[in-house]
């Protein structure tokens, strides 16, 4: 099987808003966050990143500024907002209320039904 | 499954967030708008940092720095795509959008110069044919007459049945009796109340001289009765419409700013209107007009007298009624029906055989222009659909020839929605331009509309005066703009975007047209020609009308006649001595007058319609009395007939020796009179006698003349009877001259003959013959809806045979490789037209067919305008037909030669 999972739809923000609530990051630093944090398992395009960040300023989950990266480039350095901290929360919930049940769903046996 | 939070996704979110997220979408739209330039830049500048970054992280890999870059590139992807979803998510989409549509269109547009100017070009005349005939159709039906609830306002008139009416309409005259007017206001609950008005003439004598100005005579109820006030002084009072009453008027504003400049003092203030000085109390609101008086600007209360006042059987004036408040027309009709009979019984000799008809003040104002409009109205609406149909036609063939184009577009990314919104803004940038020049051409028409009509009778539509492109044709036009927008840009739309971009590059360009879009295009080229052919018949119709109209002969020499009016005053001309002693050294006076060949009068002038009538008893022959013969009565200069030309078929023309005043009383009869009659006795010698008055002579018939056209060219034949201007002489005479020279000199010299018999008379509305026959009505109402109509049936077939050809060239282009297998294996050029044609020629026999029969039902509605010809003349449908028929093919036979030059191995290389 290959080794890297398709990602589901919708779950690019939600791996977004993970990546950098663990600190500051400019786009090419969130792409290697998560494939850091899944184990490599998680690999995602890079141009589908960008329209992904600017949807998720918009919204004000996000907040950009420009800094310098650790290799001296200018880079924009997103953030979580509070709300997006609390979007955050409130996904993280759902999908792990959705995992646990689409677990249990697949582990039912035919005597147990 | 039901995740609670919202789902695992971000697509649903709670109210609070949605208040949020408007406030940060308008807040970025607006800061994005603001800066699209930075925005833009800091894009570009982020993406380009990341790939630098990820080009380090590879260099320290041991990557070389440009293999880095280029590796880096890559793995980014499609660097513009990206970029456009950024744009996208950023919130200035739809700003790029449109601008992008636009920018995108405009080349497109550019790129086909023919297709572009055939879509505006066909779209401006559309809309702007259809906008110029609304402003009209506005100005005449739409808008509310300038009185209080207009719609409560009835026209009323007494007819007898008897009398065969000259023009055919439903109400020729509008004439009541002073008595029964009275008697009406009495009686009277569902009419709350009734006013009686009559034309009247002013001679205004001013510090420069003195001018004819068009006024009415009213009762004092007549503007709250319409339910207007005055702006400054006062209405006109009870009271004052009596014999004696004060010499007062009330004024136009028009005429207040005229002869007052705006005086807000203008009460009190005196004009001189022929003899008398009458006091100025009020002036009526800008916006009063009363059409059926024309433009009357000076209103004064009824002075009437003796007979005007107690003869029931003179029926002079003029009543309109206002409704009670919400009383209908049938309860009026109900109402007036009662009233009437009752007073046929008390009054058996003069109302025995009246009856009441009544119609709205608006359609008595409109009169038949109403009816005109609504064809020209709906003709023009025919055109604006064929346009549409057009355009829609030009698009889909268009979508179809671009297939390629969307296929790739939406390969490469483009969804299904933004194709259509591109598509859209080209339909709407076409509709633009094509608004843009149909207005100018709107205020074109509109002028020309209105000019076409001639000065006499705009002077009776007052309400024409200010049909210009005003507000609510403004909107009308933007409407019908949008509408043909959307209608012609989503039909193509849907079909190129409806199918799967891979089946569309699969199919490529062989693109077999999917079999609905073709037979949507089919039918709505059948219908154009379906249309063109009812708008071709109804010209036809209307032109033969015309023709038929100008080429009757009127009866009599309409050459080198001049025509005008002569006022008496009572003051100086009391009695009918004075009268023909004026007439005496008048004539004299202009039949001295180098190249006069002769002058004469009749009471009223031929061709001009109006005229009185008269009952009237032959000898031996009673009849029960209200419900005697009536006919059309003239007083005549005893040469009238031998100067115009009008033959006598027996007996003699009056003559100077027998006919004069003293004489003994005879009368000339035409040829209708006797036919209705006689009963085929010699008329000659028989006699009859008037019934208005017991005191009224037998008088004898002396002579026959042929019919003369007498009311209009189109009126029909009517018994009329004509009395010897000596014995019949009246104050008001008009004159008849014929005179070679140039109308203009004739009226001058008329006019100084005129002030050398009376300084004080004053010669009014001098016209030529050909003049009163161009304006008068009945030619108006052929003339101007065949040059209109005729005008909309060549644009639409001219645009019918845009669409056909388009079609058929679409269909050759198309077919090329069948075509050219068909040729490869040995079929004839013949085979090949008749392929061609065949189908072009099956659209427009079915187009024709339909045509055939939406014109028999259509040119029904026109029966009203046609002269000589009938609604369903077999001569015209069949001429159009065959017309259009040959039209149609020869619009084919241009793709057909195209198609017999096909070469095969061309047509087939591209399969």
């Amino acid at each position: 099987m290959d080794p890297q999972a398709q990602l589901l739809p919708g779950t690019l923000d939600l791996l977004i808003l993970k990546a950098v609530s663990l600190g500051p990051l400019h786009g090419y630093g969130i792409l290697l966050r998560i494939g850091q944090i899944s184990g490599q398992a998680l690999l995602i395009e890079q141009g589908a990143l960008y329209p992904a960040l600017f949807r998720l300023v918009r919204q004000g989950l996000l907040k950009a500024a420009w800094g310098v990266s650790e290799n001296n480039r200018r880079a924009k350095f997103y953030e979580l907002t509070s709300t997006g901290r609390q979007r955050l929360r409130q996904e993280t919930e759902g999908w792990n209320r959705l995992a646990a049940a689409m677990a249990s769903a697949l582990k039912a046996q035919p005597e147990k039904v | 499954m039901e995740p609670s939070g919202g789902s695992h996704g971000f697509g649903a979110e709670g109210a609070a967030g949605e208040g949020m997220k408007l406030l940060d979408t308008l807040r970025f739209f607006a800061a994005n708008m603001l800066h699209r330039a930075r925005a833009e830049g800091d894009m570009e500048q982020e993406l380009r940092a990341h790939i630098q970054i990820r080009a380090d992280d590879l260099e320290r890999k041991g990557v070389a720095r440009r293999e880095a870059e280029r590796q880096a590139h890559i793995e980014f992807g499609g660097y513009q795509r990206v970029k456009e979803e950024c744009r996208e998510a950023m919130g200035t989409h739809l700003v790029e959008t449109i601008i992008q549509d636009v920018g995108f269109g405009w080349r497109v547009l550019r790129k086909s110069p023919g297709f572009t100017a055939v879509a505006i070009l066909t779209l401006a005349l559309g809309i702007g044919a259809n906008t110029a005939v609304f402003s009209v159709v506005y100005a005449a039906l739409l808008r509310p007459l300038p009185y209080a609830a207009p719609n409560q306002l009835i026209a009323l008139s007494e007819v007898r049945p008897q009398l065969e009416t000259p023009t055919g309409d439903e109400m020729p005259y509008w004439n009541a009796s002073y008595p029964d007017y009275l008697d009406w206001t009495r009686q009277s609950k569902i009419f709350r109340s009734f006013a009686g008005f009559s034309p009247q003439q002013f001679l205004l004598r001013g510090a420069g001289g003195a001018e004819l100005v068009q006024g009415g005579q009213t009762t004092t109820n007549f503007f709250t009765t319409l339910g207007v006030k005055p702006i400054l002084g006062r209405d006109l009072v009870a009271g004052e419409d009596v014999e004696s009453g004060p010499n007062v008027a009330v004024i136009s504003y028009g005429f207040w700013m005229r002869q007052f400049g705006g005086d807000r003092q203008v009460a009190g203030r005196s004009i001189r209107l022929g003899d008398r000085s009458v006091q100025v109390v009020g002036v009526l609101p800008r916006d009063f007009e009363f059409a059926p008086l024309g433009r009357p600007e000076i209103w004064v209360p009824m002075h009437i007298s003796g007979g005007l006042v107690t003869r029931r059987s003179l029926r002079w004036m003029s009543v309109v009624g206002r409704l009670s408040r919400g009383a209908t027309m049938v309860q009026a009709r109900a109402e007036m029906k009662v009233i009437t009979a009752g007073l046929g019984q008390a009054y058996p000799q003069a109302n025995g055989a009246i009856q009441v008809v009544m119609q709205p003040v608006r359609d008595r104002v409109l009169g038949t222009v109403g009816g005109l409009l609504m064809i020209l109205f709906g003709a023009v609406g025919f055109v604006l659909l064929i346009a549409c149909a057009n355009i829609a036609n030009l698009h889909m063939v268009r979508a179809s020839g671009r297939r390629r184009e969307f296929a790739i577009r939406a390969a490469l990314g483009a969804r299904r929605g933004r194709l259509i919104s591109q598509l859209l803004a080209e339909s709407l940038m076409l509709a633009a331009a094509g608004a843009a020049l149909g207005f100018l051409l709107a205020r074109w028409g509109a002028a020309a509309l209105i000019g076409a009509i001639p000065q006499t009778l705009l002077d009776t539509m007052p309400f024409l005066a200010d049909a210009r492109a005003n507000l609510p044709v403004l909107g009308f036009l933007c409407a019908v703009t949008v509408l043909a927008g959307v209608a012609f840009g989503l039909a193509p739309a849907f079909g190129a975007s409806q199918r799967d971009a891979g089946v569309a590059l699969r199919e490529e360009s062989r693109a077999s047209a999917s079999g609905s879009r073709q037979r949507l295009r089919h039918a709505l080229v059948v219908a154009e020609i379906a249309v063109s052919l009812v708008l071709l018949t109804g010209a036809g119709l209307m032109v033969e009308s015309l023709g038929a109209l100008l080429h009757r002969n009127p009866g009599f020499d309409t050459r080198n006649l001049v025509t005008f009016a002569v006022n008496l005053p009572v003051t100086t001309y009391p009695d009918d001595p004075d009268a023909i002693r004026f007439d005496r050294q008048f004539t004299e006076r202009v039949r001295a007058l180098p190249g006069v060949a002769g002058i004469v009068s009749n009471s009223t002038i031929p061709l001009t319609g109006g005229g009185s009538t008269v009952r009237f008893l032959i000898e031996g022959r009673p009849k029960p009395a209200g419900h005697e013969d009536e006919a059309c009565i003239r007083s005549i200069s005893n040469d009238y007939f031998s100067m115009m030309k009008i033959p006598l078929l027996s007996g003699r023309f009056f003559d100077d020796v027998d006919d004069t005043v003293k004489g003994p009383p005879h009368v000339i009869v035409n040829q209708a009179w006797v036919d209705a009659y006689t009963r085929g006795e010699n008329p000659l010698g028989k006699r009859f006698r008037f019934t208005f008055s017991p005191k009224e002579p037998y008088r004898e018939i002396v002579g026959v003349v042929a019919n003369y056209a007498d009311a209009g060219l189109d009126s029909p034949e009517v018994p009329a009877l004509f009395l010897p201007f000596p014995q019949d002489a009246n104050s008001y005479i008009t004159y008849l001259v014929r005179a070679p020279a140039s109308p203009a000199e004739v009226i001058d010299s008329l006019r100084a003959a005129l002030r050398a018999v009376d300084p004080q008379l004053f010669l009014a509305q001098p016209a030529t013959m050909e003049q009163i026959i161009d304006q008068s009505p009945s030619v108006f109402q052929r003339r101007y809806p065949s040059y209109l109509i005729g005008g909309f049936a060549a644009l639409a077939i001219l645009l019918a045979m845009v669409g056909l050809y388009g079609l058929i060239s679409y269909s050759v282009s198309q077919r090329g490789p069948e075509l050219g297998i068909r040729i490869a294996l040995g079929a004839q050029r013949g085979d090949i037209l008749r392929l061609v044609v065949g189908e072009g020629a099956r659209l427009a026999a079915i187009g024709v067919a339909a045509g055939l029969a939406a014109g028999l039902a259509l040119t029904q509605l026109m029966r009203g305008l046609l002269f000589g010809v009938s609604a369903a003349d077999p001569a015209t449908f069949a001429v159009v037909a065959i017309g259009v028929g040959l039209v149609a093919l020869a619009a084919c036979c241009i793709p057909a030669r195209r198609a017999i030059r096909t070469d095969p191995i061309v047509a087939l290389r591209y399969e």
